[in-house]
């Protein structure tokens, strides 16, 4: 009966050293800060990229304007030149 | 004995449960290590992004500044070429900016409104047979929005006065010409009378030849030509009658 007593605590003993070894498989509060951080960048990073990408829409936009008022403008000149007699 | 198996079994069993429970929350080495290698990649790709918009940026801005240099060189030699000045320009455009946003809302009033307003519309009759002959007139782009801004006014102005008008259809749907015009039952009913529609519009008609879809006549009343009508029409006659044979 002692001995099995002493089976049955030595199994507990190791089965619970087993458990908590098995604990330290997870990241260290430190690791886990690293990815928070590094997540935190990236969420950052997608909304200046968001960000700057609609600025060169606009930019785009107001060049293609641009582009059309000075194709307009010579539209312009060419008829005023054809009226005017090739002037 | 059976307490000591009992409490121990449970203490396993506990312990167990909290382990399954914590894995389940928390998640392992393996998986950290995968979510610290996307973010970084992330990371990475997101800032070659940014350097690729940064780059985009600079040349969209160098663009615009070449594209305002481009315009206001070929503004200045059309300003040039026309004899006016930027600010004459800018002042012709803005004015008949203007005059259209005005016509516009008189387009939207009823005819018992506009009465109210028929000097003002005569008054932007005037100014725009001034500006047809401005010399920013001389870009065609100009003087469509001003003879667009005509034929508005003009039938405003009908419109108020009662006046009867007839809008040019297409030569290839309606054969409309003034002889046609006048032929039809609604207008004289007589196509003799097509020069009261020649003399009657002036303004736009230089050619009774020559009449543009979309153009607004008027329709002066009467059932005969009077004596000014009757001289343009043996005038134009005459002057077919010179004219040589076109070989047919």
């Amino acid at each position: 009966m002692q001995a099995f007593r002493k089976v049955l605590i030595t199994a507990v003993c190791a089965a619970t050293i087993a458990l908590i070894a098995g604990c330290s498989n997870s990241p260290s509060d430190e690791e886990m800060r690293k990815l928070t951080d590094l997540q935190a960048q990236v969420k950052q990073l997608e909304d200046q990229v968001a960000t700057k990408q609609r600025e060169n829409a606009t930019l785009e936009k107001q060049n293609a304007e641009k582009n059309g008022k000075l194709q307009q403008c010579q539209s312009d000149q060419d008829a005023v030149k054809k009226a005017m007699g090739g002037q | 004995m059976k307490t000591l198996i009992v409490s121990l079994s449970a203490l396993v069993l506990v312990l167990a449960l909290a382990q399954t429970l914590q894995a389940q929350e928390k998640m392992t080495k393996d998986e950290w290590q995968a979510q610290m290698t996307a973010a970084t990649k992330q990371v990475a790709d997101l800032t070659a992004q940014m350097a690729k918009l940064d780059s985009d940026r600079v040349a969209l801005m160098a663009q615009s500044t070449k594209l305002d240099a481009d315009v206001r060189a070929c503004e200045d030699a059309l300003y040039a070429l026309l004899g006016v000045t930027r600010e004459e320009a800018e002042a012709f455009e803005k004015e008949l900016g203007d005059l259209e946003k005005r016509v516009d809302e008189l387009q939207k009033m009823s005819d018992q409104e506009l009465v109210g307003h028929r000097d003002e519309l005569e008054r932007i009759q005037t100014r725009l047979k001034e500006l047809a002959n401005h010399k920013m007139a001389k870009i065609p782009r100009m003087a469509d929005r001003i003879r667009v801004l005509e034929d508005k006014v003009a039938a405003l102005l009908a419109s108020i006065t009662k006046e009867k008008t007839y809008t040019v259809g297409t030569w290839a749907r309606d054969r409309d010409c003034l002889w046609n015009i006048a032929k039809k039952k609604d207008i004289y009913n007589n196509a003799w009378l097509w020069p009261k529609i020649w003399q009657g519009n002036r303004d736009k008609i230089r050619d009774p030849d020559v009449i543009k879809p979309k153009w607004v006549l008027k329709i002066p009343e009467g059932k005969e030509l009077s004596r000014e009508e009757k001289t343009a029409a043996n005038r134009y006659y005459r002057k077919k009658a010179a004219e040589p044979a076109t070989g047919q």
